[in-house]
């Protein structure tokens, strides 16, 4: 059975936000919609004081709260694991919002461009559907499906694999299914230590962070 | 959904020295919508063919509402930060009239005025990456004639100055990086690699990490870089040169000598050559080469001798002459010499860890460790085998970062951390400290074929003459570099990097002995704003404004072409066409297995106006008459590739005015054929679908010593008896005219560079302004900011965006705890000053950083340009002054200034 | 090594003052139905006061509706009865109306059925509140008694201060409100310290301001008064009067925790990172 998934490696990642603008082209979302974003984080004080740089986003969860919650089922969770929003059955509550203990989701009321007036670029991809509804990470549902669809492997072949992995300066960011002996994913799970984000609430988040090697 | 054309078109963004990245962007029904990396391109670009941030940013450049889209003319005669341009909409026909009209007047008075400075001036932005979109432009100046091109925006001073003389002049290194892909462990001060290093070197050094490579960070503030680091070491600013000393000490006095690459010390540098009495080398008489103490035969001979064992160390009465500057001879006869090596023993005998921690604010037991860590991670004696040929291996090395390698200091850090590399055999070898470009030396593309044999065995370089006959004291352009600044060389970059702030410093007040610096007749201004990048910027824009004709090619209006009388809009990256090479061995990290060519093409149509570099170069000549001498220029190569070579002739017609098809055609036919050896022509059709060509380039490449060791040149190291003789006799040449504000930087010209209060300047400029010392407590510094760093794109709402995330985008980084003791609460309205300025920003809290230091990252405070005029970010560039007393005897300063802060009335948002 | 790491949590912002209401108006409306079925009220007293708390609760979900970002599509909340309270809530509502109206009109037997639905009501509200994963304050267990208490605490005090209008209250009723806000204090008092140390800083000073005016004027002043009037140290109209003052207290002490809850306390987690990278070798 697949499981997508998706490793960031806190090792390697610069915070230098270039999933973040990929991510925006990919998906054109507007100004300040993130659905990847990377949070500069500072522990410790001077001078005994560490930084990390920690991408986020939907963590597309195998027990996502924000599922539980929709009153409509606009969020759905698909066979693989991607957690999806349909569009036109949700009202925009935002009880998803408060709901996701990974401030992944977004509500855009009104139309935002970068310059007040729609640009070229923004007028050609606007899309009224997604206004004052919630939005989110997809982890590039539509290329991963297209990609499928072309015999492509998600994760491997940049046409089926999440725009944000694919900008990955530092090659933090890994897709795959986590579920395949040969994936990627599972390789570096494998050969790392690793954690997920609030692994408390018990959500079964699809998103790992590996910090160091395997012991031993 | 209605059918859609996508296209996806292959081009580049090289908006920073740390490119060019290969990229495609996604056009749909003739609009740009995404960028992606040109997945094509991976398996030949070494930073896994991935585009950095800034690169996201060029749809919005191409659409941004507030770009100059048509030529435009100043209506208010009068110039100022105040004064409204009344910039009116004119025809090309108009701008070019009007152009031609000035270049014309120029010409007729002569192309250089009374003073003798080029009528004609032009400024680009930094690191020279506007020529990878100005088209056939330098063309166009190389038709013109004289040009100045030493006002600076920044270059000299907020660059790796040091670094780029000192390290061409060593190992030819205008820029050093460590042989990341192979290097275990880096001491790194103050290098911003994750910021600055572009795509490269972030794919790079995150390798190294996951790979086990330790990396140790010494600066005052905890950077991006220094997070993504093993250790944080927070150095008391411009103390740099201290640590690296102590770290020479413990290598040199504490460890056993045997650790050490003594069979490279003895071969591959100076350390064994005879010095004098006097400090010069001890020279056989007959030939005149240095003279090395042959352990086997027990007498001195001339370094060069076969079969000899070179002692390292001691002190030898030897037949000899010693010769100082303008051929001076010190002394002849019996005399006493000592190795340079056991000079560079004497001389760091003083510069114990203990020593150090007092200054650097670290502890010497931290100092201590981490020379001991390099030392055991060198691998001294070790090899390994790099395509075919065996190498020396030593896998430590030392990376020095803005502020810490130009300035006061610069050069003492640059030596010791040289030095460093040498002591362990690890300079220009795998895994080590490594030169990646030469800007200075020629060829400039070719690295190693710059390495020719100088004097006394060490390679040649291009020093501006300093011996009586040859030193003029009529430079050829304002900045004086020629005059000044020996190290500079007199090659297409070195008005750059020469004192690139005297230009405006000396034209209200030129120095005694130059010739009284003017204002040039006609300013072209490309891809820079010196009014925010350069310092004193307010002083800068009163100064800009007293400039009789500016020509600013503009994307937008901004602070600097607020005082143009022509706006030019140049057609942008993503509508304009150009081939570039790409490859070999470039800046920093830019050390590749491949070199080729890349074409930026236009994937959308132009907007507006707007016009194509090479077109606005062609029609520039034609109306000025250079048509002919243009065209020569281009198919000589100005534009990056010889129209006529070994593999065919593609030379354009001089005599007529070429499309920039035509043009750009010609060279992607002569670029194909040279990388092919002529089996393949491609012309401009093949490189639009393609995009890109690469061959193999090969590793041992990156590394300049087997070909030195191959040519029996040796390091300049360590004693630098060659710069203090140039030294001496600028000095006699200046005093010989009178001219003694140069004195001090004089003094940094030391054979072996002994350790100053570095920072001291900057203390007493806060006297000299009339402060008091003691109220100015705090170290402003700065630090690029990968998402703008070079890029010329604080227009883009997604840039400022995404660079929001990065905590220091939004005000001043401090200390919290240091904030806390002034009652400054994280989000405070907060004023930074000086005794004469002043700047206004949020408080931005942070553990990592000094209590001492303040951090403004980036250069900011617009107050014209759209869009980031209202930032209401900061500036260090403000508030740093331009003096003679802050600049090195490079005609480097720092991004450094003694500070006060203090919380304004104003309510925290 | 701490073992946890995080930047600091943030107020959410995707439900504002409105949403607020929601829980307020909702609340005491469906806590006035609650203590009119139990007074026994009949006639025009119990038809004002359910129709009054019917009011209120249409109120709080007008003012929910207003900040739903498509409010045409608002029937598509009945979608997911399976697993969202939010559903439930609705559905709970939808049901309260023609049950309460029943019950204004007298129908027998629709009046308990109308309490019913109306504890139903706010109980939806509270499991709504506790299923919202990403706000510490609100996914504590406890909050769900604790917003019945409080809505049935608020109904009552809105219920003393109608009462002058519809004959006044009686001793037990007095006793009932009183226990009610010593009920809620008590589940106030267990809900903070099960708070102590998850929840940010600056939720934790929005939940104390609260917290000191649910317990100084939302139940220590009513209690007071109440006692006043139990010791018969007042009576008739002044009794009323100060029974009216002490619901008054005690709604507003009620419905401003709700709402400092919502707009004030709702800060999330943020994020926390279990292990630190290693950077290279260590």
């Amino acid at each position: 059975m697949t499981r997508w998934a998706m490793v960031a490696d806190l090792r390697r990642c610069v915070g230098c936000q270039t999933c973040t603008a990929a991510c925006r082209h990919a998906n054109a979302t507007p100004p300040g919609v993130q659905w990847r974003r990377v949070l500069d984080m500072e522990f410790g004080e001077y001078p005994d004081v560490h930084r990390a740089f920690v991408p986020v986003g939907c963590q597309h969860c195998d027990d996502p709260p924000c599922m539980d919650v929709c009153p409509t089922t606009a969020t759905k969770k698909r066979s693989d694991g991607i957690v999806t929003i349909d569009y036109d059955l949700c009202i925009g509550c935002a009880y998803c919002a408060v709901a996701c203990p990974y401030q992944a989701r977004y509500k855009t009321q009104k139309a935002l461009f970068a310059y007040g007036e729609p640009i070229a670029s923004e007028a050609k991809r606007h899309d009224d559907a997604r206004l004052a509804v919630a939005t989110k990470c997809t982890f590039c549902v539509d290329r991963v499906d297209a990609g499928i669809e072309k015999g492509l492997q998600p994760g491997v072949d940049p046409e089926a694999t999440p725009a944000c992995v694919n900008s990955c300066l530092a090659n933090a960011l890994t897709f795959g299914d986590r579920d395949d002996p040969h994936s990627n994913v599972f390789r570096l799970l494998a050969e790392n230590q690793h954690f997920r984000m609030h692994e408390e609430l018990g959500t079964g988040p699809g998103f790992y962070y590996v910090w160091d090697k395997a012991a031993g | 959904m209605a059918s859609t054309d996508t296209r996806r078109v292959p081009t580049y963004c090289y908006q920073c020295v740390a490119g060019p990245d290969l990229l495609t962007v996604k056009v749909v029904d003739g609009v740009a919508t995404e960028v992606e990396p040109n997945f094509c391109a991976a398996g030949v670009h070494p930073g896994g063919g991935k585009v950095c941030v800034k690169a996201f940013g060029l749809v919005q450049k191409t659409y941004n509402p507030n770009r100059v889209l048509t030529p435009m003319k100043r209506s208010n005669p009068a110039k100022g930060r105040d004064e409204d341009p009344r910039f009116v909409p004119i025809t090309w026909d108009e701008a070019f009239d009007l152009i031609a009209e000035h270049l014309h007047r120029a010409r007729a008075d002569g192309l250089t005025d009374e003073s003798g400075y080029p009528r004609v001036a032009a400024s680009f932005g930094g690191g020279g990456t506007p020529q990878s979109y100005m088209g056939t432009f330098p063309a166009f100046l190389s038709a013109w004639g004289p040009v100045d091109m030493g006002f600076g925006s920044g270059q000299g001073v907020k660059c790796y100055h040091s670094e780029h003389l000192y390290g061409e002049l060593w190992h030819r290194a205008f820029t050093v990086s460590p042989d990341t892909p192979l290097c275990d462990y880096l001491i790194s001060f103050g290098a911003n690699v994750e910021a600055s290093g572009g795509v490269v070197g972030i794919w790079r050094h995150a390798e190294a990490r996951v790979r086990g490579m330790k990396r140790v960070q010494v600066e005052p503030h905890l950077s991006v870089t220094g997070a993504c680091s093993a250790q944080w070491v927070p150095i008391r600013p411009k103390t740099d040169a201290a640590f690296l000393f102590a770290l020479l000490h413990v290598l040199l006095h504490d460890i056993p000598r045997e650790r050490l690459d003594l069979a490279f010390l003895r071969r591959h540098t100076a350390s064994p050559y005879l010095v004098g009495a006097s400090g010069y080398f001890l020279r056989d008489r007959g030939t005149r080469k240095p003279l090395v103490w042959d352990a086997a035969a027990g007498v001195a001979v001339p370094f060069d001798t076969p079969g000899i064992a070179e002692e390292l160390e001691g002190r030898f009465e030897v037949e000899s002459i010693e010769i100082g500057p303008d051929q001076d001879v010190c002394g002849e006869g019996r005399r006493v010499g000592e190795t340079a090596f056991a000079k560079l023993l004497a001389h760091t005998a003083a510069y114990s860890p203990q020593w150090a921690e007092t200054i650097c604010d670290v502890p010497a037991a931290m100092i201590r460790r981490i020379a001991v860590e390099f030392i055991e991670h060198a691998q001294v004696g070790a090899t390994i085998e790099i395509d075919g040929t065996r190498l020396p291996y030593r896998p430590v090395a030392i990376s020095l970062g803005k502020t810490v390698n130009n300035g006061w200091g610069g050069y003492e850090c640059c030596w010791a951390r040289t030095m460093l590399a040498a002591l362990v055999g690890g300079l220009e070898v795998p895994g080590g400290t490594l030169g990646t470009t030469v800007r200075l030396n020629r060829p400039l593309s070719e690295r190693l074929k710059s390495v020719q044999p100088g004097p006394d065995g060490f390679m040649a370089y291009p020093m501006n003459p300093t011996d009586k006959a040859r030193w003029s004291p009529r430079p050829n352009i304002r900045n004086a570099y020629k005059a000044m600044v020996p190290l500079a060389g007199d090659g297409p970059w070195s008005q750059a990097l020469g004192p690139t702030q005297f230009s405006w410093m000396f034209l209200d007040d030129t120095p005694p002995g130059l010739p009284r610096v003017t204002a040039p007749d006609v300013w072209f201004v490309y891809r820079t704003n010196p009014a925010i990048s350069f310092w004193d910027t307010a002083a800068l824009g009163q100064k800009m404004a007293r400039f009789p004709f500016v020509v600013a090619f503009a994307y937008t209006r901004d602070e600097t072409n607020h005082f143009a009388d022509v706006l030019l809009p140049d057609a942008t990256d993503l509508e304009s066409l150009q081939l570039i090479r790409i490859g070999g061995s470039k800046y920093v990290e830019q050390f590749w297995n491949h070199q080729g060519f890349a074409l930026r093409q236009p994937a959308v149509v132009t907007r507006g106006d707007a016009r194509d570099f090479t077109d606005i170069a062609t029609e520039l000549a034609r109306r000025t008459g250079l048509l002919a001498k243009y065209n020569a220029s281009i198919n000589k190569g100005a534009a990056g590739v010889p129209l006529k070579g070994a593999h065919g002739d593609f030379s354009l017609d001089p005599a007529g005015a070429h499309t920039r098809e035509e043009i750009w055609d010609a060279v992607c036919r002569a670029a194909s054929a040279e990388l092919t050896e002529g089996a393949e022509v491609h012309g401009l059709d093949w490189w639009k679908e393609h995009g890109l060509a690469t061959k193999p380039f090969p590793r041992t490449d990156w590394y300049l010593f087997p070909t030195l060791a191959a040519r029996g040149l040796r390091f300049e190291l360590p004693y630098q008896e060659r710069l203090k003789r140039v030294g001496a006799e600028l000095g006699r040449r200046l005093h010989e005219h009178e001219m003694r504000w140069w004195d001090r930087q004089l003094e940094e010209y030391q054979a072996l560079p002994a350790w100053k209060d570095f920072a001291a300047p900057w203390e007493a400029a806060v006297t000299t302004a009339g402060g008091a010392p003691q109220n100015y407590p705090f170290w402003l510094l700065t630090a690029r900011s990968m998402q703008y760093a070079w890029g010329g794109n604080v227009g883009m709402q997604l840039i400022k965006e995404v660079a929001d995330n990065v905590a220091g985008h939004r005000g001043v980084i401090m200390n919290a705890k240091a904030a806390g003791e002034l009652g400054i609460s994280d989000g405070d309205r907060v004023e930074i000053a000086t005794p004469a300025r002043s700047v206004r920003g949020r408080a931005v809290l942070r553990q990592g950083i000094r209590p001492d230091t303040l951090l403004l990252i980036g250069q900011f405070d617009h107050w014209a340009t759209p869009f980031a005029r209202d930032f209401g970010v900061p500036s260090l560039n403000t508030l740093a002054t331009m003096s003679l007393d802050l600049t090195d005897a490079t005609g480097s300063g720092a991004d450094i200034v003694r500070v006060r802060i203090a919380k304004t009335g104003e309510q925290a948002a | 090594m701490n073992p946890a790491y995080g930047p600091n949590p943030w107020q959410q912002t995707s439900w504002d003052a409105r949403a607020a209401c929601n829980f307020v108006f909702g609340g005491v409306g469906a806590g006035l139905i609650v203590f009119a079925v139990l007074f026994g009220a009949g006639g025009l007293a119990l038809k004002g006061l359910v129709l009054a708390g019917l009011a209120l609760v249409g109120l709080g979900l007008f003012c929910v509706w207003t900040e739903i970002g498509r409010p045409l599509r608002a029937l598509h909340v009945f979608i997911n009865p399976r697993s969202s309270w939010m559903t439930r809530e609705a559905l709970s509502a939808t049901l309260l109306f023609p049950a309460g109206l029943a019950a204004a009109a007298a129908v027998p037997g629709f009046a308990w059925v109308a309490a019913g639905l109306a504890l139903a009501f706010v109980y939806c509200q509270g499991r709504m509140l506790q299923a919202a994963k990403g706000i510490p304050a609100w996914r504590e267990p406890l909050v769900v008694p604790l917003i019945v208490v409080t809505a049935v605490a608020e109904g009552g005090g809105v219920f003393f201060v109608a009462a002058p209008l519809g004959g006044g209250g009686t001793p037990p009723l007095d006793a009932l409100l009183g226990a009610m806000l010593l009920l809620r204090v008590l589940l106030w008092f267990a809900y903070r310290r099960r708070l102590a140390g998850t929840v940010a800083p600056p939720a934790r000073v929005a939940l104390d301001a609260a917290g000191r005016l649910l317990q100084l004027a939302g139940t220590l002043a009513p209690l007071v008064l109440i006692a006043l009037v139990a010791s018969g140290a007042a009576s008739g109209a002044a009794a009323a009067a100060l029974m009216a003052i002490a619901g008054l207290a005690a709604a507003l002490g009620g419905a401003y925790v709700k709402y400092a809850l919502v707009t004030r306390a709702g800060f999330n987690q943020g994020f926390m990172l279990a292990r630190l990278p290693v950077r290279g070798s260590r």
